[in-house]
């Protein structure tokens, strides 16, 4: 029982940061129909950014996290202009080749910024771990939960609430229906990578403290990502959390019967499985693109 | 084969459509909708837009499958069949934005229409057997003799997109009727063209009716849809309307009423080919 | 004729070339060929993206590895159980995934490589694990040994030349015109009566099929082989020698796997910043010339070719 539970929280623990960046797919697939290969990369960037700035430069931790943060933004959204914007036949095989390439580059950049050495960040606070029924739950998990859940609200209320969303979602309905009506259709592009980049920003400030960060974690997270968003069916919120909190739970369980090595490939037979069987997703409803 | 079918129910129709039922959400974009293409004639498709035309050529075509219903190509059930299966049958259609192979030569796009008449596979490809070799030299032949055909043997090996509007809608003509057809479906083949042109299309969509092959078309120009076809169905709101030839369509109140509000049909009743 | 060129060029080069090192690099450009054109065969003509070609290269590398190594079977029997295995795998990945857009395929095929890598790794009885699997023998073929260094060269070359040769065929055939219909409207090629999702199963398998005989004579070359030879950025490796050849390209295939074989040997400072590269090589080609260097320089002698033809008359009935 004490195992289970010690499982239970670790599960939901990563996959509380599993559902963050899962959001970060789910929101750019709602708002642009694309999948973006980098965005494992951001986690990546977030998380080595935020033990930079925080232990490297001694940032008070809002700001370092705010710093993290903004500069995932920024890669996001020089991707989409530098890159994304430039190509004159958007065929989803070069879209993928070029998300892709810059996933490879900024895992590239990472390298030289960083180093090929693992990095490991504190806790965000002191606290000693709470004990539950003989489980250790730990404060971070804590913070990660609060957080995810910030996350989930506020783009609930962005989409809902102001006009700038509302305006994306338009473009996702129609870009061209968008445009004819005044909304500034390429600069909703350019926000809706930022955010989903600052999302998985988000994504690695939180999971720096559970983990050794480094210029390679990317690929797995984005993917693990990646497999909680088409879990949940992608372009739905709600459905990225749930998928999120489910792999994590899954994955917990999962090292209890497979060894370490291959929990990594137990996450890819499941997203495998997910592709054949229910490609619009657990709870998505939302018919997968067929061309 | 006979080419005048001229609305009489004599005919075993090459093409049959049996109460299909279509909705997308809350919209019925097909209500119950049958008829019968008698074959070796031209028939047009016509009605307001949203009336369910294109919906009812996407369900002969086999890219929308009806709610209810049944499609027979002959005696051939259709239901549940794949749109390139239906082409092998004998369905072959064009597009209302035209969708050519833009990498390749107009000679090349008409020889992807013999597709379903060739049978050379990979390793027959990859080993170069001379039955391959065979069959690529006839369906070359023929995509010649097609493009002679539409009249456009002279820019076969230009690349497609880069011929003029008008000549690719030709060239996707071409291309269907590559496939050897029994019943060829043309969505809106005369939008976007000039008055020349469209007139070029009327003689060649009454050649192809004289090859035997049948022909559906969905279409707005009304002096077209009246002066070739031979029998004229009306989509309103997702049913039936009226069925008939051009002389009957134009007197028909519902249609008049419906379709047409007070203007008057185009053409002359005497324009009528019977 | 263009067979015969390259032909005279890998045997002079075979028979001037005295420096192992350059002969095996002359190897690795050969084995590397055969891997571009696989996956060019299929993001070039089909549209389709795989990011695990790496493991299907490693799948024909760990088959003929284990069974030669570990149960002493002949290298030429382990060959058709190498290419069925990896005939299979494909065909199993292939088959859901091809019917869902193209993003979904890169997904697909990025967990599939990523489970590969896994596996290489961890079923460490049969593979050796992380430390590699040693012992490959080399080939044999009546009295001709490959173990000599030109020898294993020409047969890398006559593989490559030979695969090469058939694909070209395959491309000009029916076959190939239903797939660059494909890749040029999906909705048009269906409704020519072309069984789309079928034939892009039957291209994905080829492609990995020519993968897994890359793998095979490259496990036979180097005689030792570890998962980190198959990890993902060979995977990318590969996709970027298909970008840079260009797409729907053979013979941009050979280029592409040239430059990226000679590329890191000559520059030094390569390993620091191959990522980097890479990455910047892939975004810059598909931004600017997405047909890739060799097509593009082809697309603008064709575009000159036709400019300079008659116009012809036009539709008459």
């Amino acid at each position: 029982m004490q195992e289970f539970l010690q499982y239970i929280f670790s599960g939901i623990t990563n996959g509380a940061v599993y559902a963050v960046i899962a959001l970060g797919f789910s929101m750019l697939y709602g708002s642009t129909g694309l999948i973006n290969f980098a965005q494992g990369e951001f986690v990546m960037i977030g998380a080595l950014s935020l033990i930079s700035l925080w232990k490297g430069v001694n940032l008070p931790l809002p700001l370092a996290f705010a710093g993290a943060v903004a500069i995932t933004a920024i890669a996001g959204a020089m991707l989409e202009r530098f890159a994304i914007r430039s190509v004159k036949k958007p065929h989803p095989i070069v879209l993928v080749i070029i998300t892709v390439g810059a996933s490879i580059l900024l895992r590239g950049v990472g390298m030289l910024v960083w180093g090929k050495d693992s990095h490991g960040s504190p806790s965000f606070s002191d606290h000693a771990p709470y004990d539950i029924l003989g489980a250790t739950l730990l404060p971070q998990s804590l913070w990660i939960l609060v957080l995810t859940l910030g996350v989930v609200l506020g783009l609930h209320i962005f989409h809902k609430r102001f006009l700038t969303g509302r305006a994306m979602l338009a473009c996702a309905i129609s870009t061209k229906a968008a445009g004819i009506v005044g909304i500034p259709t390429e600069k909703m592009v350019l926000l809706a990578f930022s955010m989903s980049a600052a999302m998985g920003g988000i994504g690695g400030v939180l999971i720096a403290p559970l983990s050794m960060s480094s210029f390679d974690m990317g690929m797995n997270l984005g993917l693990k990502g990646f497999c909680a968003a088409m879990i949940g069916g992608l372009g739905s919120s709600w459905g990225a959390v749930v998928g999120g909190l489910l792999l994590g739970v899954l994955e917990a369980l999962g090292v209890g019967f497979l060894s370490s090595g291959l929990k990594d490939a137990a996450a890819f037979v499941l997203l495998l499985l997910i592709l054949y069987f229910r490609p619009s997703g657990l709870l998505g409803t939302a018919s997968v693109q067929r061309f | 084969m006979n080419a005048q079918g001229s609305g009489q129910e004599a005919f075993l129709p090459v093409l049959r459509l049996e109460e299909i039922s279509r909705s997308f959400g809350g919209i019925q974009a097909l209500n119950d909708v049958s008829f019968e293409v008698a074959p070796g004639a031209i028939h047009a498709l016509i009605g307001p837009n949203g009336a369910g035309k294109t919906t009812l050529l996407n369900v002969i075509t086999g890219s929308c499958p009806p709610d209810t219903g049944a499609a027979f190509l002959g005696d051939c059930r259709l239901n549940g069949r794949k749109p390139h299966e239906r082409v092998s049958l004998g369905i072959a259609r064009t597009f209302q934005n035209i969708e050519l192979f833009g990498s390749m030569t107009v000679l090349e796009n008409v020889l992807v229409g013999r597709h379903v008449k060739t049978r050379c596979g990979f390793f027959g490809a990859m080993a170069g057997l001379p039955g391959c070799s065979l069959e690529e030299r006839k369906a070359r032949q023929r995509a010649h003799e097609l493009l002679d055909f539409v009249g456009l043997s002279e820019a076969a090996d230009w690349r497609s997109t880069d011929l003029p509007f008008g000549w690719q809608r030709f060239l996707e003509i071409a291309r269907a009727l590559a496939t050897g057809p029994k019943v060829l479906l043309l969505d809106e083949p005369a939008s976007g063209l000039n008055p020349v042109e469209t007139s070029t299309l009327c003689d060649l969509l009454r050649k192809i009716r004289e090859n035997g092959v049948t022909l559906l078309l969905v279409e707005h120009d009304m002096n077209l849809v009246m002066e070739i076809s031979d029998r004229v169905f009306v989509l309103n709101h997702g049913m039936k309307l009226a069925d008939g030839t051009p002389c009957e369509i134009q007197a028909n109140e519902a249609v008049i009423s419906a379709y047409l509000g007070r203007e008057r049909m185009g053409g002359k009743c005497s324009a009528c080919a019977i | 004729m263009r067979y015969l060129i390259l032909m005279a060029g890998v045997l002079a080069a075979g028979f001037g070339l005295s420096s192992p090192y350059q002969i095996q690099l002359l190897t690795f450009i050969g084995i590397n060929s055969l891997l571009a054109l696989g996956l060019n065969m299929l993001m070039g003509y089909a549209g389709q993206i795989s990011l695990g070609h790496a493991a299907f290269f490693g799948l024909g590398a760990y088959v003929t590895g284990v069974l030669t190594a570990h149960f002493h079977w002949s290298p030429w029997l382990a060959l058709p159980v190498a290419i069925l295995l990896t005939a299979a795998a494909a065909f199993l990945i292939a088959l859901p995934l091809l019917e869902l857009s193209g993003f979904y395929l890169g997904m697909g095929t990025l967990g599939f490589g990523m489970i590969g890598y896994v596996v290489f790794r961890q079923w460490s009885s049969l593979t050796g694990g992380d430390s590699g699997l040693v012992g490959i023998p080399s080939l044999e073929l009546g009295p001709l040994s490959f173990a000599d260094a030109k020898n294993y060269l020409f047969l890398v070359w006559a593989v490559a030349l030979l695969c090469i040769f058939l694909c070209d065929r395959l491309i000009h055939s029916r076959i190939g015109r239903a797939l660059r219909a494909i890749h040029d409207s999906e909705r048009a090629a269906s409704s020519m009566g072309i069984d789309t999702g079928r034939l892009k199963v039957h291209i994905f398998v080829l492609s990995a099929v020519m993968a897994a005989i890359a793998g095979f004579l490259y496990a036979h070359l180097v005689s030792f082989i570890s998962p980190g030879s198959f990890d993902f950025l060979v995977s990318i490796r590969i996709v970027t020698m298909v970008v840079i050849g260009g797409m729907a390209s053979v013979w941009g295939a050979l280029l592409g796997a040239s430059v990226m074989t000679i590329l890191p040997e000559t520059l030094t400072v390569f390993t620091e910043y191959e990522m980097i590269v890479y990455g910047l090589i892939m975004i810059t080609i598909m931004i600017v010339i997405p047909q890739g260097l060799f097509r593009g320089i082809l697309d603008i002698y064709e575009r000159a070719r036709f400019r300079t033809g008659s116009i012809p008359a036009g539709p008459q009935a």
